[in-house]
């Protein structure tokens, strides 16, 4: 599958770049962002004999951007120009790792997808079009969504018809992208769904099934307006894999139903919120309210409520022990102190519907004068989980316009709320500092370079390195 | 707890009547309007007091159609009233005309009235330029100096459209959006050009459009230009990329704590996606670099605090079923379950399960003799399910619990996960109509709990 997926890649470059030769006779753009991301660092491990190690790991991943606009001819676009844009948007990820990290890994049908040494993704890839008829929006591909349903991508189409300005219907159908499917990243995997048993009781095989989505949505309000509302609906299915006499031909996945609303008064009062109501389980998991007011000048003050219960995939049965849920009260200030200073506090209140509270705050400004900004913030937690309380500095300084250095101190202490008897320590306690040291340069137009290192030590170790180097270069044509 | 929800209802009323009447008193953004030097002194409020116009200073503004016009009035435009004569730089003018000395509109380097640079320049300030004896002018006239220039305007193109002549055209008053120019007694530089929640009076979507881009500039694929860095905006103390101030939505306000708390902002993917593109979400949700400010360093000593309480949402971002089960086989935490079931590894790779060591507590699942658990606890592993069952997901499958909680006596216990009258419940009767495969995996076909009875 490896191999597969790197001939697409090279296969995929090799059109893409014959077609930008091409591009003087065109009458498209493309902008092409190159990534390469190094990183080498060590992981803190369990000896089997119990005792404390560290495992190295040496990534390295190569991240391919590509975007393709003005696709469709100039006299499509309307005299203002913003008429029928067609555009193609796409993003690839090959990961590896090098390090000590990876050897042993369980392989065959033990395999586990964060566990690959080599990895392919499509993050995304999809044809788009703006505007189309001065009424239609469109995705066609794989792509990706964020709302209140959900963090999802899938592999098929997406249209978005404006009805009015302010009024706009969405419907998309597909299948979902799942980590176990060939070039899907492992973010898309199902949490739940036992990928890697091998209890035939768990129905591993069930994974591997394609998954059929279709989902609608209806929007209100226009981006930016003082008013925006959201309602959707997704469904996702599966046919059954291995069927045996007596069962369902299929099952649904995921079913869910939200709404998602916001509304501002100038810029003095703002509330957003939502609610999702999960059709497969019949409850409401997910419940926020947020509202932001202006006080004073630039001060803000924002008070939120959360409802989060955890749900997992159809196929799971912990989608019946989760029975709990936990609301979160939180309020937070927020303030300029003249032109270079921002400051904040924050705090949380949780509550366990299984009994159990936790709670904590942060505080913290940024000060950001000249070609300088310095950040500090302290946080402190306490209640079911455990203790933490920290501090983190950083700084940056633009040296130059082409080079801007950075750094960062931390330190913190913790106390897990849970005794365990692991040889190091009759409890997860302990303390760690950290120094970050870089620099950022531009190295010439759209070519960037960051590196980065980083230093711990503490409670369980003297040195624990961490090196990061990021080679970004932009190009248009 | 009702103590708390008074507190926090005075706390917002207090805070929404205040919210009513705050100005908001802050300087333009130094990416939109960059470093400039206007070496001009000038009182728009005497002038405005004396009869002048916007349009008859300012003449090329109404046909100006680019924010990067210089629309400062030349020498042309003041002698209409000020008898400018260059060959007397000092030139006296009676009573109540305007003034004919350089130093009494150009300003030198330092802020001090500038003359040519033989005379040198005579002190004082512009707006009070130096006088010889008893305030009147010096006796002996200066005379003019060959190639002898002021410090010249230099105007940094704004990073912004628009269109003074779309504008004019439609009467939009010159006063509506440089509001205080008329009262200004000194020269108007950039930080008294109007701010996005001026424009936003009439951009609201309906007087006019409410699309960034009217405005913004964009990169080609029409998303917002946000990385306007230049010497210029550093210059006026512009670093970093642009971001929203909060004039528009205030949820969207890019301060000190958005980066973790920009869900509920982010609802809206249209309008994140108009200065950003998609793979800046995965980066964070979904990326390979962690992300310092959101986990510090070492954080893998830290987030076992974290991941129990779900502070921050580790689903946000990671899928525990992937993300957090493979890096805990592999640091030695998971373990697979134990026993004799079908297809059970009999050999954990990474050395785990092997019962060397387990990492709850004692009464977790079984007592200090070794028997499971029959009635939950405070100690027992029941009770930190029904509070954070993705923390559960974070090392073990599903077998491991079929292992006490399915129907099957084969397997073990049979402890119903079910809580009192289940089958009556509205989550029974949906989750059956929708999906009978989760079921089966503890229930047999055709037994009378899948019906929900």
């Amino acid at each position: 599958m490896q191999r597969r997926g790197r001939s697409t890649l090279l296969a995929l470059a090799a059109f893409l770049s014959a077609s930008a030769l091409a591009a003087p006779a065109a009458a498209y753009d493309f902008t092409l962002s190159v990534r390469t991301i190094g990183q080498g660092y060590q992981v803190r491990r369990f000896a089997a004999d119990g005792s404390n190690e560290l495992l190295s790991r040496r990534r390295l991943t190569q991240y391919m951007d590509l975007a393709v606009f003005d696709i469709a001819p100039s006299a499509w676009r309307g005299d203002d120009g913003d008429r029928n844009l067609l555009y193609f948007d796409a993003s690839l990820r090959f990961d590896s790792d090098f390090g000590g990290y990876m050897l042993g890994r369980p392989t065959g049908p033990d395999e586990i997808r964060e566990l690959q040494q080599n990895q392919f993704d499509i993050l995304y890839a999809f044809l788009g079009g703006r505007n189309v008829g001065g009424r239609v929006d469109f995705q066609l591909g794989r792509q990706i969504h964020f709302d209140l349903v959900d963090f999802f991508a899938f592999d098929g189409g997406d249209a978005i018809f404006h009805v009015t300005r302010k009024l706009a219907v969405e419907a998309y159908a597909g299948t979902e992208v799942r980590g176990e499917l060939p070039l899907s990243a492992p973010i898309y995997e199902l949490d739940g769904t036992s990928a890697g048993s091998r209890d035939p009781a768990t129905r591993p095989a069930q994974n591997s099934m394609l998954r059929p989505l279709v989902g609608a949505a209806v929007a209100g309000g226009s981006d930016g307006g003082p008013l925006f509302a959201r309602l959707a609906y997704r469904r996702v299915w599966s046919a059954t894999a291995d069927q045996l006499p007596g069962e369902p031909d299929s099952g649904v996945n995921d079913e869910k139903l939200a709404l998602t609303a916001f509304a501002a008064w100038r810029d003095r009062i703002q509330a957003a919120g939502g609610v999702r109501f999960n059709l497969l389980l019949a409850t409401f998991d997910d419940e926020q309210l947020l509202v932001k007011l202006r006080t004073f000048g630039r001060q803000w003050l924002t008070l939120e409520h959360a409802y989060l219960a955890p749900t997992f995939d159809g196929d799971s049965i912990w989608n019946v022990f989760a029975a709990g849920a936990y609301r979160d009260l939180r309020a937070s200030y927020e303030l300029a102190l003249g032109p270079e200073v921002k400051a904040y506090a924050r705090g949380f209140a949780r509550f366990f519907t299984a009994s159990g509270r936790a709670g904590g705050g942060s505080l913290g400004a940024t000060w950001r004068r000249g070609r300088g900004l310095v950040r500090g913030d302290g946080y402190w937690e306490d209640g079911y989980g455990g203790r933490k309380i920290g501090v983190d500095t950083s700084a940056r300084l633009a040296v130059r316009r082409t080079f801007e250095l950075e750094g960062r101190l931390t330190g913190y202490g913790w106390r897990g709320d849970q005794s365990s008897d692991m040889a190091v320590s009759t409890s997860d306690q302990g303390v760690v500092f950290g120094v970050q040291g870089g620099g950022r340069w531009l190295l010439g137009q759209g070519v960037r370079l960051h590196l980065l290192g980083e230093d711990n030590f503490g409670t369980y170790y003297l040195s624990q390195f961490r090196g990061l180097a990021v080679l970004e270069v932009d190009a248009s044509l | 707890m009702k103590r708390l929800a008074t507190a926090i209802a005075i706390a917002a009323a207090a805070a929404a009547g205040a919210a009513l009447g705050a100005p908001d008193v802050r300087p333009p953004s130094a990416l939109i309007f960059p470093a400039e030097t206007v070496p001009i002194v000038f009182d728009h409020a005497q002038h405005a007091r004396l009869g002048a116009t916007c349009e008859g200073c300012h003449q090329a503004a109404p046909a100006s159609t680019s924010a990067a016009d210089n629309l400062i009035p030349g020498e042309a435009a003041c002698r209409s009233c000020h008898k400018i004569d260059r060959t007397r730089p000092d030139k006296p003018v009676a009573k109540g005309q305007g003034a004919a000395r350089c130093d009494a509109c150009h300003a030198d380097s330092k802020g001090g009235g500038w003359m040519p640079s033989e005379m040198g320049t005579l002190g004082g300030s512009p707006t009070s330029p130096a006088k010889g004896p008893a305030g009147q002018s010096p006796s002996v006239p200066m005379r003019a100096v060959a190639g002898a220039e002021p410090p010249r305007v230099a105007l940094a193109h704004p990073n912004l459209k628009f269109n003074h002549k779309l504008h004019a055209t439609r009467g939009i008053a010159c006063a509506l959006c440089h509001a205080s120019a008329d009262t200004q007694q000194t020269s108007v530089t950039r930080l008294d050009l109007p701010l996005m929640a001026s424009c936003l009076g009439c951009h609201d979507g309906k007087q006019a459009t409410a699309r960034c881009s009217a405005c913004h500039i964009t990169e080609p694929d029409g998303r917002l230009k946000t990385k306007l860095v230049s010497a210029l905006t550093m210059a006026a103390g512009g670093t970093g990329p642009l971001v929203p101030s909060g004039s528009l939505r205030g949820i969207d306000a890019h301060g000190p704590t958005f980066r973790r708390d920009h869900a509920q902002a982010g609802r809206d993917e249209s309008y994140c996606l108009s200065c950003h593109k998609r793979n800046e979400c995965i980066d964070c949700h979904g990326g390979v670099v962690r992300p310092p400010d959101i986990h510090p360093s070492d954080y893998v000593s830290l987030h076992a605090v974290d991941g129990r309480r779900n502070s921050p949402d580790c689903s946000a971002c990671h899928r525990t079923q992937t993300f957090c089960v493979g890096c805990h086989q592999r640091s030695g935490v998971a373990s697979d379950p134990e026993g004799g079931l079908p297809g059970r590894r009999a050999n954990n790779p990474f050395g785990t399960g092997t019962g060397f060591k387990t990492f709850h507590p004692p009464g977790w699942a079984r007592d200090a003799g070794g028997a499971v658990i029959s009635t939950p606890r405070s100690t027992s592993h029941s009770l930190a399910a029904k509070r954070n069952i993705r923390s559960c997901a974070s090392c073990h499958r599903e077998e491991s619990c079929l292992a006490c909680h399915s129907t099957d006596p084969a397997r073990g216990p049979t402890f119903s996960p079910h809580g009192p009258n289940f089958a009556a419940t509205a989550r029974c009767r949906f989750l059956a109509a929708r999906n009978k495969r989760a079921c089966l995996k503890c229930h047999g076909v055709g037994s009378m709990e899948l019906s929900c009875e």
